[in-house]
């Protein structure tokens, strides 16, 4: 599983990351958490070998993850950055079926259109299949993404801000989407969000950054505190827990 | 560094190279050789104050500093036009339309097309500056290229003609085109004299103007023509001048110092003589006539515009 | 969709045979009648297959180069690299005079190659992305690319046949004078073989890597190819804006950018363009022609105009 070790990041004289040292569970949902300018990105991209650390390492199940071609760690671990910013005219299906790149490089077998469907299925996206991504709205596309990273059919799926100018709607179906992918498949989602309630209600482990270090960090029932969310984000917290979860209340 | 001193250096380094640019090499000369430079250099000076006022007016109006008539196609406007003249009537009806007749009309036909990018163009591209500059480069090549067809099939004769007026150049113009020039441009002078101080409010936009109280859309449609003649002129006695005209108004807004155009005016003026000067004395005595003006000017030029659009950020 | 467009493609193939100053009449050609065959052999078909090949490789150049740079108004024209081969070909004829056609042809795409890197680079440095901003440059760099052209050529008193031939014109082609645009045949086999890799490259660096394609390796050969393309139609046939703009535009509205999916449409659209645009300009002046570079200039910078003013609404 992935674990980071003395994690540092600089950009010129600027540390954004200082000494981060993490274990990632496996099959969990992890959500990392804190303000803007904590470096919870940096973290997330450096873990998608998209970053090169300014020293420490990543390792993926043991093995560090420099070490591993890109090509072969796509079948281990996908990524979505927030708002892919990119204007290629594509339908849902195409993209989806980019997920399968790294297994069939371009030409699709049956066993990847299967995959596929299930992809479409798992995300109910079936009415969008044929639609371009510039007509559907933002969660539509949010979802469109989501599906091609599922169909990538790795262990580890790495999310930056999935939720990101989502309705609540939208929001609410990507979570359970995603609580169902760590239920049903066993997969191990680790996510960046700004929504301190949807990380409470929907994850099992929570990582916090503050200025470019370690905060907290634990399972969530565990260190979903008052005291906790209270120094991470220097507001004052009021945890309500009821049967249908706990609301984190920081309004007033 | 105050503008009066400014304007005396300005002034002077004019001086000095006018003077070099007359008597260099001439042997004092004064039955030929300097009375031909003289009239080389009063093109300069009257093709330096359209470019400039027509630049900067421009940017005034449409509020940014990265456009110019040239770029807009202004100038491959008026040559598609003159090419089309010379296929229809042939040399010999362009000569019985008389330089009068035929400045005339190119004047109306450059204030259709201001008018045309005006009120048809602009509230189209009204947030994206990017989009009117490549609308207007496209546009230019477009033009650029009816130009050249409609060449192809005009007579040698004619063709040779035309073909001196697509490049930037001093040496195409003769002491009667000179004079209507001069009488032009004195006339739009002193028709926009008045209004200097009006200039300031236009730039701080449209809104902001009328509710300073100035009739917008009345100076507008008065500058547009204003820069629709000067550009003719411009173009017809020096020929298209491309980037020159953005590269001016900026270096004459960093050296003038202020958003006054009785200041920035001037400025932008001398600059623009200056740089010409420059070029042609290092096209006669450095470079012995081995480049040409145009090809010194698009060259610096395009590469200071170059470098402006990729610094500018935004709108602005 | 594919079939009607094939069908249009033959039907201006047989046109374009058909059409020239020399009439030619089809029961000669069967009679084995010797000027006839000789007009189609020498001429007629060497400049179809130069039409064919010149319009698929600048529309799937563009194409390449549109998914390389993320933005749908650059192509070859648009970024510096036509004008760059323009360059290319100067300098050989100057440097190595009596300078051989590969010598030209390595010189012209040394040049488009590198020109397009550098507009790669500066264009990864600056902040503000915006969609026309892109083409503004590259129309910018190419100008001034093509300055320095000027300035080289001026004193080197070759400006004026460098005018001549620059400008796109298929009346050149004839049998011995063309074939080295038969270079753009593998170039397209290749282009079609890495069609869904260029695709993924169009998602950008980050999307790419995390899908495991090598970027830059990618983004480099795709470089290369365009270079090789451009080059060669520089070469031989001249310099044809637009052309690798337009037909990637109208082809991504109305069938998307997959390209794995959607490039053959790309190609035979690109040559169906330059097959009409060669037709109108034999037309037009008839028995003059006006050479292709003005005609497609012309017909694609409308269209381009056109897509502009789209995107502005």
């Amino acid at each position: 599983m992935i674990t980071v070790h003395n994690l540092h990041k600089d950009y010129g004289k600027k540390s954004v990351l200082t000494n981060v040292s993490l274990a990632f569970p496996k099959g969990c949902i992890t959500s990392l958490i804190g303000p803007n300018g904590a470096g919870k990105s940096t973290l997330l991209m450096m873990m998608a070998k998209l970053l090169e650390p300014s020293s420490g390492h990543v390792s993926f199940d043991g093995q560090n993850i420099s070490d591993i071609r890109t090509a072969e760690y796509a079948h281990h671990v996908a990524t979505l950055r927030q708002s892919p910013g990119f204007n290629l005219r594509l339908t849902v299906e195409e993209l989806i079926s980019f997920g399968r790149f790294p297994y069939s490089r371009g030409s699709l077998t049956k066993q990847d259109s299967q995959i596929i469907d299930e992809a479409i299925d798992f995300l109910a996206l079936e009415d969008l299949r044929h639609a371009y991504l510039d007509e559907l709205s933002g969660g539509q596309r949010q979802m469109a993404f989501l599906a091609m990273t599922i169909a990538q059919q790795t262990d580890v799926l790495l999310l930056d801000e999935p939720l990101n100018n989502l309705d609540m709607k939208h929001a609410v179906q990507i979570m359970q989407a995603l609580r169902r992918l760590c239920d049903e498949q066993k997969r191990t989602v680790i996510l960046v969000i700004h929504d301190i309630n949807f990380a409470a209600n929907y994850s099992d482990h929570i990582v916090a950054l503050k200025n470019g270090a370690l905060s907290f960090s634990g399972p969530a029932e565990q260190v979903v505190t008052e005291t906790n969310l209270g120094n991470l984000y220097e507001l004052n917290f009021e945890i309500i827990r009821s049967k249908r979860g706990c609301l984190c209340n920081y309004f007033n | 560094m105050n503008t009066t001193v400014k304007i005396w250096i300005t002034s002077i380094l004019i001086l000095v190279l006018a003077l070099t640019f007359l008597l260099i090499g001439s042997g004092l000369d004064f039955d030929y050789l300097i009375p031909k430079r003289l009239l080389r250099l009063t093109t300069i000076v009257l093709g330096s104050i359209c470019l400039a006022f027509s630049a900067i007016l421009f940017q005034t109006i449409v509020g940014n500093r990265i456009l110019a008539p040239s770029v807009m196609g202004y100038e491959a406007v008026y040559l598609l036009w003159q090419v089309l003249l010379l296929s229809i009537l042939g040399a010999h009806g362009l000569a019985m339309l008389s330089v009068n007749g035929n400045f005339l009309i190119s004047i109306a036909l450059m204030l259709v097309y201001s008018w045309a990018l005006h009120y048809w163009l602009l509230p189209r591209c009204k947030n994206d500056v990017y989009m009117l500059l490549l609308f207007g480069l496209v546009l230019t090549m477009v033009l650029g290229t009816a130009t050249q067809y409609i060449q192809l099939s005009i007579s040698p004769g004619e063709f040779s003609i035309f073909q001196g007026l697509s490049y930037t150049s001093f040496n195409r113009s003769n002491p009667e085109t000179l004079l209507y020039g001069v009488l032009t441009v004195a006339v739009v002078l002193w028709i926009g004299r008045k209004t200097l101080p009006v200039l300031d409010v236009l730039s701080l936009g449209r809104e902001q103007s009328m509710s300073l109280g100035v009739n917008h859309p009345q100076y507008v449609r008065l500058y547009l023509a204003l820069i629709a003649i000067l550009v003719a002129v411009s173009t017809s006695l020096i020929g298209p001048t491309a980037f020159m005209g953005v590269f001016i108004a900026n270096i004459a807004y960093a050296l003038a110092g202020s958003n006054k155009h009785k200041v920035i005016l001037p400025i932008g003026c001398a600059v623009s003589i200056i740089i010409f000067l420059v070029a042609q004395l290092f096209v006669e005595h450095v470079f012995n006539y081995k480049t040409s003006v145009s090809i010194l000017v698009n060259l610096v030029c395009g590469i200071y515009f170059l470098t402006l659009i990729a610094r500018t950020r935004g709108t602005s | 969709m594919m079939l009607r467009l094939s069908g249009l493609f033959a039907m201006l193939c047989i046109a374009s045979l058909m059409i020239g100053a020399q009439q030619l009449v089809w029961s000669d050609v069967f009679d084995s009648s010797k000027s006839a065959w000789l007009t189609l052999t020498a001429s007629r078909i060497p400049r179809l297959v130069a039409l064919v090949l010149t319009g698929v490789g600048l529309s799937v150049s563009g194409v390449i180069l549109q998914h390389i740079v993320r933005n749908k108004f650059v192509e070859p024209a648009t970024s510096g690299g036509l004008d760059a081969a323009k360059l290319g070909v100067l300098v050989a004829l100057t440097m190595l005079p009596g300078a051989s056609t590969s010598s030209k042809m390595l010189f012209a795409m040394a040049f488009c190659f590198a020109a397009s890197l550098l507009f790669i680079a500066i264009i990864s440095r600056i902040q503000f992305k915006n969609t026309v901003l892109i083409p503004v440059l590259g129309l910018m760099y190419g100008s001034v690319l093509s300055a320095i052209a000027e300035f080289y050529a001026y004193k080197n008193n070759i400006l004026q046949s460098m005018q001549g031939w620059l400008l796109g014109d298929f009346s050149r082609v004839v049998q011995g004078h063309y074939e080295l645009i038969y270079i753009i045949l593998p170039i397209i086999i290749l282009a079609y073989l890495y069609a869904h890799r260029f695709t993924v490259l169009g998602m950008g660096e980050e999307m790419s890597t995390s899908l495991g394609l090598g970027y830059a390796s990618t983004a480099a050969l795709g470089l290369i190819l365009v270079a090789v393309t451009v080059a060669a139609s520089v070469i031989t046939i001249g310099a044809i804006p637009f052309v690798g703009l337009v037909i990637p535009n109208l082809v991504a509205l109305k069938y998307g950018e997959n390209l794995s999916r959607t490039l053959p449409i790309v190609a035979l659209g690109g040559a169906c363009l330059l097959l009409l645009c060669d037709i109108f300009g034999r037309l037009i002046l008839y028995p003059f022609e006006v050479p292709i570079g003005l005609t497609a200039g012309g017909v694609g910078g409308v269209m381009f105009l056109i897509l502009i003013m789209r995107g502005a609404r």
